[in-house]
């Protein structure tokens, strides 16, 4: 084998290697649970819930959720939900939109339960925020009136 | 198509707050419809300090558009960079990087 081709090698197993660890660390829970994003069952709370967690049973308290009370334009509706608790998977759920999971974050080692993010929502809804802990489900609700439509118009 | 994600971030006190508003028209299936396109949104953000994951999300049609997040992570970071990453339903995808200040 001659050095450029030797060279050549090199590089293409280094980017391999490179790629490897990005593709195996992150979790997409688009593929890993569609249900919970499309399809029959992703339609209320409750099931689409049960399809991310296996469960629906949640404890309310120990999130917090802050959104408005009155959203005037429901294509932009701003949420903020933070946690103190070590939880590994935050999701967010809503009632208004064709299938109600919006979200789920996946919380690395050194991330803090403290995202901010802007949703759409048809109309008026309650919007839930669940963080998993263990096996337990924490969660909070919020009322959000919308005066105009997001995805509806 | 994809313009550049604005970030931002910003470490104090051991903890890095970053903003970033990835450019996206997150078209809902019903919207497309409306329009006659193809429904396309961003299913997933990822971003990465020094190769580690330090944010993950997987998203649906209801992030609004033009979606803006904000995340924090704890850790010395300072003048290191931030990679971040979106995919959207059609595959495209776009990284950005921004320095921590």
């Amino acid at each position: 084998m001659n050095r450029r081709k030797f060279l050549g090698l090199g590089l293409g197993l280094g980017a391999v290697a490179v790629m490897l660890p990005s593709t195996l660390s992150a979790v997409n829970f688009r593929e890993t649970n569609k249900g919970a994003f499309e399809g029959p069952k992703s339609h209320t709370v409750d099931d689409a819930m049960t399809q991310l967690f296996g469960t629906s049973k949640t404890t309310a308290s120990n999130v917090k959720l802050k959104a408005p009370d009155i959203a005037e334009n429901g294509a932009v509706v701003p949420l903020h939900i933070s946690s103190k608790l070590a939880g590994k998977t935050v999701a967010i759920f809503q009632d208004s939109n064709p299938e109600s999971l919006v979200a789920v974050f996946t919380v690395p080692a050194n991330g803090l339960i403290d995202y901010k993010v802007r949703i759409k929502l048809a109309k008026t809804g309650t919007v839930t925020a669940v963080v998993q802990d263990g096996k337990t489900l924490y969660s909070a609700s919020k009322m959000v009136k919308v005066t105009a439509g997001g995805c509806g118009g | 198509m994809a313009k550049k994600t604005r970030i931002k971030a910003k470490e104090k006190k051991g903890i890095t707050t970053v903003k970033a508003m990835a450019n996206h028209a997150m078209l809902s299936y019903d919207e497309a419809k409306r329009k006659n396109v193809e429904a396309n949104f961003i299913t997933s953000m990822i971003a990465k300090v020094d190769g580690e994951i330090v944010y993950e999300v997987s998203t649906s049609q209801f992030l609004s558009k033009n979606p803006f997040v904000q995340f924090k992570f704890k850790g010395s970071n300072k003048g290191k960079m931030l990679a971040f990453t979106w995919t959207d339903k059609k595959g495209n995808t776009k990284t950005d990087k921004k320095k921590i200040k």
